[in-house]
């Protein structure tokens, strides 16, 4: 055990920049746990000796995460280069970054396509002609049809509304673990696991720094993927590749005429027009699921799921029980 | 603020003529306790008095140890300048502050990203309501702004001429709902940091050593004491881990994304008493272009990037500070265990 001490206390010599910190914690961590040995052997304390001992084999347990972490950097660094993830980026975090963008351009496209219909059809719908002379006259609001257009649209706002969301927080956690996973979040869980007040929570961000660097970007990836497997099957896809096509007719507030028969009834040309526009609409509600359901709503889900389960399996591995019940909630 | 009281000369004052007598009467009390039961033991010829006396006694100088290691990390961490720790890393100056200062100016900077979201989106929807409301009448026979029909009479259509946005208004809706969470979120958590550093968790230090030593007691007192031990040391230290990265999360140091800039979203320009009847003027005689260039000119009119706004709002203010409450309860589960407990707080991380 004293040599082993000895060659932890060495440690700091064989590291540089972070790696140097987290030597030095180890080595003071070595030290506490000598003298908790020390002071346990002087007074016949065995519960401190075997505490000492137990904190022993956590150094090196330790010395061992630090060790792999040093290789696992090139093992991630290669999985995040490797070809099929990536994608024709850098690394497999642009590519996911370069999705999210694509996605949260094209679902900015749908919901800019659906508030200008809305646009359209409250303007229709609002108009009301009046006409009075001498005290005498009639309001008639011919174009109240187009009225039953408004909410539906209101809901797909909120839908798309919400994904583009999604997808904008997203690219935030992309971007935060581009930034910080590998270069400090991970080395601090590891800093912070050497000592044993803070190792919960050290275990935790070494779960934290992995699982959004890898499994974050690969479920953005792998959902990227799904969806292409199912574009190339031409028969399924064609119902959902045709662009948006519909369109709202103009309405003449003062125009009660009719001539039409639908659902048994006569209806007016105004009637018609806003029948006309719903169904034109309905037939392009397939256009807008596959970027607002698929892409920009089951993908985030998606990769969040792999990242909370991705946190739970490694800080179980790296000895932290943590319950991250909490942050599942807000998937 | 809170820096001030935890490494101020307030704290100082607070923690050496409160606490500290409190802890040395609890170890006194809790000693002369232990010594009598070893002596009562003794006269009784009973060992198992006399070996729960050994053992308490080793348990009195754990909990001393626990308070001494909770005193000495709090005195390190008024000392470590955050910014040194950013240049170990490599990461952009944060600025010098303590740990307990870069806490809760972590918090701090999540409450007001957060409100600065609410802000945005709250004017898009108070514009588009404006918008989409606004009423025009227009005159058959025009000409311009000027309707022949009306001359004589009053023929003509009413109309909405901007009476769309329900997409955009149910889409802000949603996100104002959660910018409004994730706000409260980040004052609910600065108000558990102040708690934290206004002293409830001090309390718990001459308490828990106390109840440590008591009989069916243990589990308790090392629950008071591991809940101190994760609050001062943990959560702290988590919030200065965010705030490291600040450049990331708050976008810089205008607390917003870009090209969003909070000084063009001045909600004054909203119509109010005075100003209506010059309103309705200029509606009737510039257009609704006039009154959509008033609240959303020069490229105001941002509605995705306000949800974009909001969401990122919930990933600073809830997502990141959720985390550093579920890594400190993580740590209180293990800290108990250093002292021989099986402490399940999952219940308290159902809270969140």
């Amino acid at each position: 055990m004293k040599k082993l001490l000895l060659a932890l206390m060495l440690v700091p010599l064989a590291f540089a920049a972070w790696e140097s910190t987290a030597a030095i914690a180890i080595v003071l961590s070595a030290t506490l746990v000598g003298i908790l040995y020390a002071v346990g052997f002087g007074f016949g304390v065995n519960e401190l000796q075997l505490t000492a001992k137990e904190e022993f084999f956590q150094l090196i347990a330790m010395m061992v995460m630090m060790v792999t972490l040093v290789g696992a950097n090139g093992l991630i660094d290669s999985i995040s280069r490797n070809d099929a993830f990536a994608q024709g980026s850098n690394t497999m975090q642009e590519a996911a970054g370069a999705i999210v963008d694509s996605n949260k351009a094209a679902l900015v496209g749908v919901f800019d396509t659906l508030s200008a219909f809305d646009m359209k059809v409250s303007k229709e719908a609002s108009k009301a002609a009046q006409c009075s002379f001498m005290g005498i006259g009639y309001s008639i609001s011919g174009c109240g049809g187009f009225s039953m257009l408004s909410t539906p649209l209101s809901m797909g706002g909120g839908i798309a509304g919400f994904a583009i969301g999604e997808l904008s927080a997203m690219r935030k956690l992309l971007d935060i673990s581009s930034a910080y996973a590998l270069n400090f979040i991970l080395p601090l869980g590891i800093l912070m696991r050497t000592f044993k007040v803070t190792r919960g929570a050290g275990g935790f961000l070494i779960a934290l720094a992995i699982s959004m660097h890898i499994l974050l970007p690969a479920g953005i990836i792998f959902n990227e993927m799904l969806g292409v497997t199912f574009k190339n099957d031409a028969a399924a896809w064609a119902d959902y590749s045709a662009g948006a096509t519909a369109s709202i007719p103009d309405c003449n507030a003062a125009d009660v005429s009719s001539g039409y028969v639908g659902l048994g009834e006569e209806m007016t040309d105004n009637e018609k027009a806003a029948i006309d526009g719903y169904n034109s609409l309905r037939t392009d509600i397939r256009a807008y699921i596959y970027e607002a359901l698929i892409r920009a709503t089951l993908g985030p889900v998606l990769s969040l799921l792999m990242m909370m389960a991705g946190i739970r399996a490694i800080a179980s591995i790296a000895g932290a029980d943590v319950d991250i019940s909490p942050i599942a909630r807000f998937v | 603020m809170a820096g001030n009281i935890i490494c101020g000369p307030e704290f100082s004052a607070f923690f050496g003529t409160t606490i500290m007598p409190f802890v040395a009467y609890a170890a006194i009390i809790t000693a002369t306790l232990i010594a009598l039961a070893f002596m009562v033991g003794r006269a009784i010829n009973n060992p198992k008095v006399s070996l729960w006396a050994k053992t308490e006694i080793i348990q009195l100088g754990i909990s001393l140890g626990a308070i001494f290691i909770i005193t000495t990390v709090v005195n390190t961490f008024c000392v470590i300048d955050v910014r040194e720790v950013a240049t170990i890393f490599g990461l952009p100056d944060p600025g010098s502050h303590n740990i307990y200062d870069a806490a809760k100016d972590f918090l701090k900077g999540a409450a007001l990203y957060s409100h600065n979201a609410v802000s945005v989106v709250r004017y898009h929807l108070q514009a588009y309501t404006v918008l989409a409301y606004l009423n025009a009448f227009i005159c058959d026979f025009s000409t311009g702004n000027i309707g022949w029909g009306c001359l004589f009479g009053y023929g003509g259509e009413n109309q909405q001429p901007l009476g769309g946005y329900g997409v955009q208004t149910a889409a802000l809706n949603i996100a104002f709902n959660s910018a409004l969470i994730s706000h409260f979120t980040s004052l609910n958590f600065i108000f558990i940091l102040l708690f934290v550093y206004r002293g409830f968790v001090f309390l718990f230090l001459p308490l828990g050593i106390f109840l440590r030593a008591m009989p069916y007691l243990r589990g308790l007192g090392s629950l008071f004491i591991s809940l101190a031990m994760a609050f001062l040391i943990v959560y702290p230290f988590m919030l200065s881990v965010f705030y490291l990265m600040k450049d990331t999360l708050f976008d810089g140091t205008d607390y917003t994304p870009m090209p969003i800039g909070m000084g063009s979203y001045d909600e004054s320009v909203f119509p109010d008493a005075e100003n209506g009847a010059e309103q309705f003027f200029a509606v009737s005689t510039l257009g609704e272009g006039y009154v959509k260039d008033r609240y959303f000119g020069s490229d105001k009119e941002n509605p995705t990037g306000a949800l974009a706004f909001a969401a990122n709002a919930f990933i600073v203010a809830v997502f990141f500070p959720t985390i550093a409450l579920i890594a400190t309860i993580a740590s209180v589960t293990y800290v108990a265990r250093l002292f021989g407990e099986e402490i399940d707080l999952s219940r308290i991380t159902q809270l969140v």
